[in-house]
């Protein structure tokens, strides 16, 4: 008995989440004439499903640029974000769909690339801080294939863009201090597997689409050894990231 | 004269300093009325504007999951493989993806022949791998299931570079691949992958290219 009533007790509370979900949820009224709901979130899927003028619809979630939507029949469907764009709230205000992050303003990114470090093959992966509209902060992970060691790199800089409104091509210039960590794959084993190293970099970026970009990076570094000389090798990367 | 210079300087920094200390906070919600010099209203409206939040709508672009199936290894046998997958879908038709991914070799052929020969420790015969990857949905379409299913899916293919160690050694290894996303609900799917690791190595004598192809089954779902 006790038990029965503990699930019921559960149920309950699933139902009450479920509700409160239920609640949450965005409902707007289309504003066109009519809007098509696709099968699925692509632009050849076949239209399944047509909402008409002043009819509420109520929006589930959005995946890339289309909205998984419920007709007050009950029908499901994806619509398209310029289509959803054009609903309205029912207080009178547009629908809640937000714009996409602009390009030259944009706060974060997260991207990853193929680089040349010293004549090796460099895999490299990045977070980028936008700390005003010209000047970020950078993170960046890195690991370097040589035939005789492996190279990981983190480094963390600050890098200028010198006309972040140019869109398709803006150049770049940084400087920065890192790590780096020598994992030897044939003996001997190298005089010092632990650096600090620092470095300049020059280099552009660029927009592809919505939230997709690009970015091209040469990099020189100081790397900071006991011995007579520093090493002072040379990068080329090139990657493609998302920003927010 | 430099005495109260400086005073009147430090007080004019002083003063700013309290405007600084001040610009955060947020204008007082008590509404203010015009009342008439000399009469007192009865009633004192205390009403605050009520702020209606627009929830928001979730975005689900990012997909999880695991994946099982086998792979090749060049001249090792073919072995089970187990892995982890993460995709962000920047558009309908791009997305960025990571794997990470770890089989275990068997013996070579020659050591079937002669079997006292080692040619991987037990440790070295580890074949672990991380991709980055970026797709492309080629071909998206529905796939039907009798008269009464339709599951949508997409057809895309791959291509990144990686990690593979194998023999106790990182090389670089590029990657390409073809798969299916076949789509149970619109948060939960199956996915079938070939995708081919290549890279350079000298473990059987000489310096060649090796292709360790795997076909894997995997689920995701989408948050």
């Amino acid at each position: 008995m006790r038990r029965l009533l503990a699930l019921l007790l559960v149920m309950q509370a699933f139902n009450v989440s479920a509700a409160l979900a239920k609640s949450r949820l965005v409902e707007v009224i289309i504003t066109d004439p009519f809007i098509e709901m696709h099968s699925g979130p692509g632009r050849g899927y076949p239209v399944t499903y047509v909402v008409g003028r002043d009819d509420t619809v109520t929006v589930l979630y959005s995946r890339t640029e289309w909205y998984k939507v419920r007709a007050p029949s009950g029908q499901e469907g994806w619509v398209r974000r310029s289509d959803l764009a054009r609903a309205r709230l029912a207080s009178g205000e547009p629908a809640p769909i937000p714009p996409y992050p602009d390009f030259a303003t944009h706060r974060w990114e997260v991207g990853a690339g193929y680089g040349v470090f010293n004549h090796q093959n460099l895999v490299t992966g990045y977070v980028d801080f936008s700390l005003t509209d010209s000047l970020d902060a950078e993170f960046v992970l890195q690991q370097a294939f040589g035939t005789i060691d492996n190279r990981y790199l983190a480094t963390i800089g600050l890098r200028h863009t010198f006309i972040p409104e140019w869109k398709w091509f803006s150049p770049t210039a940084g400087i920065g201090t890192g790590y780096q960590y020598i994992d030897d794959k044939v003996p001997p084993k190298p005089l010092e597997t632990h650096n600090q190293m620092a470095y300049v970099s020059l280099g552009v970026r660029g927009f592809i689409t919505r939230r997709f970009m690009w970015r091209a990076d040469w990099r020189k570094y100081d790397v900071f050894t006991h011995q007579n000389e520093n090493e002072e090798p040379e990068e080329w990367k090139f990657g493609l990231a998302v920003f927010f | 004269m430099e005495i109260r210079l400086s005073s009147v300087l430090l007080a004019a920094a002083l003063l700013s300093g309290c405007g600084w200390f001040h610009r955060g906070e947020k204008p007082s919600n008590q509404v203010v009325v015009d009342e008439p010099a000399g009469e007192p209203s009865i009633i004192e409206p205390q009403v605050n504007r009520r702020v209606v939040k627009t929830p928001k709508i979730k975005a689900k672009d990012v997909e999880l999951g695991a994946y099982f199936g086998a792979l090749s290894i060049q001249d090792f046998g073919t072995n089970p493989l187990y892995g982890v997958r993460a995709a962000y879908h920047v558009s309908e038709d791009l997305f960025l993806e990571g794997f990470l991914a770890r089989s275990k070799a068997g013996t070579t052929s020659l050591q079937d022949v002669f079997p006292n020969i080692t040619v991987l420790s037990d440790a070295g015969r580890h074949f672990t791998y991380y991709d980055i990857n970026l797709g492309y949905n080629v071909l998206p379409g529905e796939i039907f299931l009798g008269r009464g299913h339709a599951f949508n899916s997409q057809l895309y293919v791959t291509v990144g570079m990686g990690d593979v160690k194998f023999a106790e050694k990182d090389q670089f290894a590029i990657n390409f691949g073809v798969g299916d996303r076949l789509l149970i609900t619109d948060w939960l799917a199956l996915h079938l992958d070939v995708r081919d690791h290549v890279f350079e190595t000298d473990l059987t004598g000489r310096v060649k290219n090796v292709h360790n192809i795997e076909a894997t089954l995997g689920i995701t779902t989408f948050f």
